[in-house]
């Protein structure tokens, strides 16, 4: 495989609603990715959105978001029905032709406008699932009963999970939930439900997220820091909830192998742990040590922009390495409901 | 949801199941189509124009994508509201659910004189639909200040200025001349 | 890196008004299995699924990777969905073609679908309002502006409805089968959009296609003809900006030219033996016919007009009936491409074309803003043969 660096990223801040229009927030999370990363915009060879019509509550929703990316005179783009990082998977893939040097990949959209609990169902098997209305927290909660029941995991460590997460979001002026809490406060609060609390579950959220791509000739030549893309993979699982065993992701484990996470020492992991008890096992999934560091970012339980929360991970990894020192990154984004499909990002400094 | 009869003879096997679902979406309006919406409420049509490279767009979007480059009320622009049908169809309506139209209507794309400016998918009044073509002068049907709304307008509004323009109607004038429109659709 | 890819395996399934004796999960598996009979390859052969199809509203499942993962054999395996409006089946082939030739897989499976019957296309196309253009009352307009600008005869618009419904009558998976339409028939049709009649109008179709694309090696070992990728592009441009032309885009001029170039095409209209092009709406044939630059400014309905287009023309047409016969919407860019690709294969049944050695596949969608084009050839060097 070629050699593809991380050149530039921006995110617009997590917003509990946005007063601006996906496009308009948009545009300069594109514009700010590109300046930073040092190019211009036509050198860019490839680009790909990722969007996702039902959050948007609008048939054909990713087409005003071209309006955002500078297409004229006319481009090579393309767009996923997924999140950011699964546009750039198909970004990096396009990369390795060795025709192009530049790549573009962003993610974007709003939570604020529908209601998660109407939206989210029409994700599941429509014949099984959808009619019984079962909705993400539903889902989730399913999965953190699952692990507490096995023992391994505590309400405890998913509030201190939390707790964590908001304190580390103070650093993060993208983030929407930040601050400090205390652990046996959270503790007393009522389930919303059981065993989920308030602070278990993530924000509701707008927001974007972009990254530019480049080819190793290309990367070295127009950015000091460079974040190389060791490895990048992604697996799916079976759909149903009942075929699977919730308190494992085992398609992250496969994903991470393909990525070539256990290589080597990782230093910082921002992992798509949507709910507070997905963090645990991630890490375990990941073979993530207690010396690794977790979402410095604070995470989605700090700032969730569905579609673009993904790809944020990405990029906030990225800035681990090049802004922040780390060696070594590992980024982890996630698709459907209890953790069903998994990306895994290994990040490197040159 | 569907509409089209199941063709299998009902043996008693379970074929199909209705699921309708109805999904609701509040967005605030936008800064730029809040204000948009109350110029329409008093009359206006408004537009913003590129501070680059002076295209017009009607409705205004906060940016032109071509230059991408942010637009603001500093940008923005009252339209004229008569122009000239540059592009059209005649629609038969098909009936689904939420569908209101039952006859043949028309959407046009009106150029807008002055400033300039096309607003796309605008009804024609007042003629028959018959006697719409190219080249067609129009002037805006307003609603009487106290009838006009603005509750239709979402942030992507397709043509823009429903609940406050019934239509545009023909003005008697002579026509432009259809060749120096064939190129325009927006 | 970039090796060459080769389709082994095609399948699709028979495109109806309403397939209501499968569910969504059967109608992609009736394709993808006959795909992989084709190639004679098994679910587990497989190292990665793409699949893609228009707004999930139309049939109400949100992101139908998820669900139809296990119908699609992808447990375990990677699997990416993409959605580029009307060109989604070509930009899902190109997508699943990328991952063969740069390495990242060796085999992989793509299937683009549509069930609309399941919900209502119409109120999809919408976006679920009153007033709604239905799907073809936004090109109504660019239609009438070339046959302005064209000077086309009416009737050029009829000729391509009727002879892409007696086309559709060589080919068992289409929707619509008319073999005796007229050109009567269709002008005297209920008018739709005007100046668009009822017969000049694609159906709405439940259908399914998919494809295996696999390496050099793959191919080898295929028990039938492979179609060889020789190049292939994606383009888009802004939709709706002011003065924007959507009768001949540029996205669309750029894309052609970008697969022509790859493909070593200097001349479309000789070297290339067959095209199946996204024809939706009967004007937009020869409006693609000129807008990929086969033919010249105002030649287009020309070679309607004189049957170069027809099956047995100098330059065929959907010889499958296109999309103006079967329109499944996610999977008619796939349908496209894999028409094709069959022709080339030499595995078109009663629709093939004598002797085709290069294929163009085309599909477009939004507001004639994307573009997503192949070019496949009986060899890896079918184009030079035509010096």
């Amino acid at each position: 495989m070629e050699d593809i660096a991380i050149i530039g990223y921006a995110q617009s801040p997590s917003w509990r609603q946005a007063d601006l229009t996906e496009p308009q927030f948009l545009f300069p999370v594109i514009s700010d990715a590109i300046a930073r990363a040092g190019i211009d915009r036509r050198d860019l060879g490839f680009t790909c959105a990722g969007s996702c019509d039902y959050l948007s509550g609008q048939t054909f929703a990713f087409v005003s978001n071209l309006e955002a990316v500078g297409a004229w005179p006319p481009i090579s783009e393309s767009h996923v029905e997924m999140d950011g990082a699964w546009a750039l998977y198909e970004a990096w893939v396009r990369l390795q032709h060795g025709d192009i040097d530049l790549a573009l990949a962003f993610g974007s959209g709003k939570s604020s406008p529908g209601d998660p609990a109407e939206i989210y169902p029409l994700q599941m098997d429509p014949y099984t699932i959808t009619p019984l209305g079962a909705d993400p927290v539903s889902l989730a909660a399913l999965q953190a009963r699952a692990m507490l029941d096995k023992g391994t995991l505590t309400e405890r460590e998913m509030a201190e999970t939390a707790a964590r997460s908001r304190a580390s979001a103070a650093g993060n002026p993208y983030a929407q939930v930040s601050g400090p809490s205390d652990v046996d406060a959270l503790l007393r609060e009522p389930y919303l439900t059981a065993p989920l609390r308030r602070h278990d579950l993530p924000p509701i959220s707008d927001g974007a997220c972009a990254v530019i791509m480049a080819t190793a000739d290309k990367a070295r030549a127009v950015c000091e820091r460079p974040v190389w893309i060791r490895g990048i993979d992604h697996r799916i699982e079976p759909h149903q909830p009942g075929m699977r065993d919730l308190t494992e992701s085992l398609s992250t484990r496969q994903a991470g192998t393909h990525a070539g996470v256990g290589d080597k020492p990782v230093e910082v992991a921002e992992l798509c742990a949507t709910f507070s008890h997905q963090e645990k096992l991630l890490r375990e999934a990941l073979g993530l040590g207690d010396e690794v560091t977790v979402n410095p970012s604070g995470g989605p339980l700090a700032a969730n922009p569905v579609m673009a929360v993904g790809l944020a991970r990405i990029a906030e990894a990225a800035r681990a390495i090049s802004e922040r020192g780390a060696q070594r990154a590992v980024a982890h984004a996630t698709s459907g409901q209890c953790l069903q499909h998994n990306l895994v990002c290994v990040l490197e400094g040159g | 949801m569907s509409d089209a009869k199941p063709e299998a003879p009902d043996d008693g096997s379970v074929r199909m199941m209705d699921y309708f679902m109805q999904l609701e979406y509040h967005e605030p309006l936008c800064p730029v189509v809040m204000r948009y919406a109350d110029e329409l409420l008093q009359g206006h049509v408004t537009g913003h124009k590129c501070p680059r490279c002076g295209l017009v767009y009607a409705p205004p979007r906060g940016y032109c994508p071509i230059c991408v480059v942010e637009t603001t009320d500093q940008d923005e622009v009252v339209l004229s509201d008569r122009g000239v049908i540059a592009n059209y169809t005649v629609v038969t309506p098909v009936q689904y659910y939420g569908q209101q139209e039952t006859e043949p209507f028309v959407r046009a794309g009106i150029l807008l004189d002055g400033e300039g400016g096309m607003m796309n998918l605008q009804d024609v009044v007042e003629v028959p639909v018959d006697d719409v073509h190219v080249g067609m002068r129009v002037e805006a049907v307003w609603k009487p200040e106290a009838e006009r709304s603005i509750e239709d307008v979402t942030n992507r509004s397709w043509g823009g200025a429903e609940g406050c323009i019934v239509g545009w109607r023909p003005t008697g004038e002579a026509d432009v001349p259809a060749e120096q429109l064939q190129g325009r659709a927006f | 890196m970039s090796r060459p890819a080769a389709i082994v395996g095609i399948g699709q399934t028979k495109h109806k008004k309403r397939r209501d004796d499968v569910s969504l999960p059967g109608l992609v598996r009736e394709a993808a299995q006959r795909a992989l009979d084709d190639a004679e390859l098994t679910w587990t052969d497989i190292d990665a699924a793409v699949l893609g199809k228009a707004p999930d509203p139309l049939e109400g499942v949100m992101m139908p990777e998820l669900s139809m993962a296990d119908a699609l054999g992808a447990a375990g395996k990677p699997i990416m969905r993409v959605h580029t409006a009307g060109s989604v089946g070509g930009s899902t082939a190109l997508v699943a073609t990328h991952l063969v030739q740069t390495g990242v897989h060796d085999r992989v499976l793509t299937v683009a679908y549509e069930k609309q019957a399941e919900g209502n296309a119409q109120w999809g196309l919408a976006g679920g309002r009153s007033g709604g253009m239905g799907a073809g009352g936004i090109f109504a307009p660019w239609m009438r502006s070339y046959m302005a600008r064209s000077g086309a005869p009416e009737h050029i618009g009829w000729m391509v409805a009727v002879k892409d419904r007696r086309n559709a009558a060589k080919n068992p998976y289409a929707h619509l089968q008319m073999p005796d339409l007229t050109i009567d028939d269709v002008k005297e049709s209920p008018m739709l959009w005007d100046p668009i009649h009822w017969h000049e109008s694609c159906p709405s179709s439940d259908g399914a296609c998919a494809m295996v694309v696999t390496t050099e090696g793959g191919a080898a070992r295929a028990p039938h003809p492979p179609a060889w990728v020789l190049a292939s592009a994606m383009r888009s441009e802004l939709g709706t900006f002011p003065g924007r032309d959507p009768v001949r885009p540029q996205a669309g001029v750029e894309c052609a030219h970008m697969v022509y170039e790859a493909a070593g095409i200097t001349d479309p209209r000789r070297q290339v033996d067959i095209a199946e092009l996204y024809v939706p709406f009967s004007w937009y044939e020869p409006m693609w016919l000129e807008g990929h630059d086969i033919a010249g400014a105002g030649e287009g309905w020309r070679m309607v007009e004189s049957g170069e287009t027809q099956i047995d023309g100098s330059f065929p047409v959907n010889p499958s009936g296109g999309v103006l016969s079967s329109n499944p919407i996610g999977a008619s860019g796939m349908l496209r491409f894999a028409e094709a690709a069959q022709q080339v294969r030499g595995r078109a049944g009663e629709h093939q074309v004598p002797d085709a050695k290069v294929g163009l596949g085309q599909a477009y969608g939004g507001a004639a803003q994307y573009f997503a084009m192949w070019v496949v050839g009986a060899t890896l060097d079918a184009v030079d043969q035509k010096r």
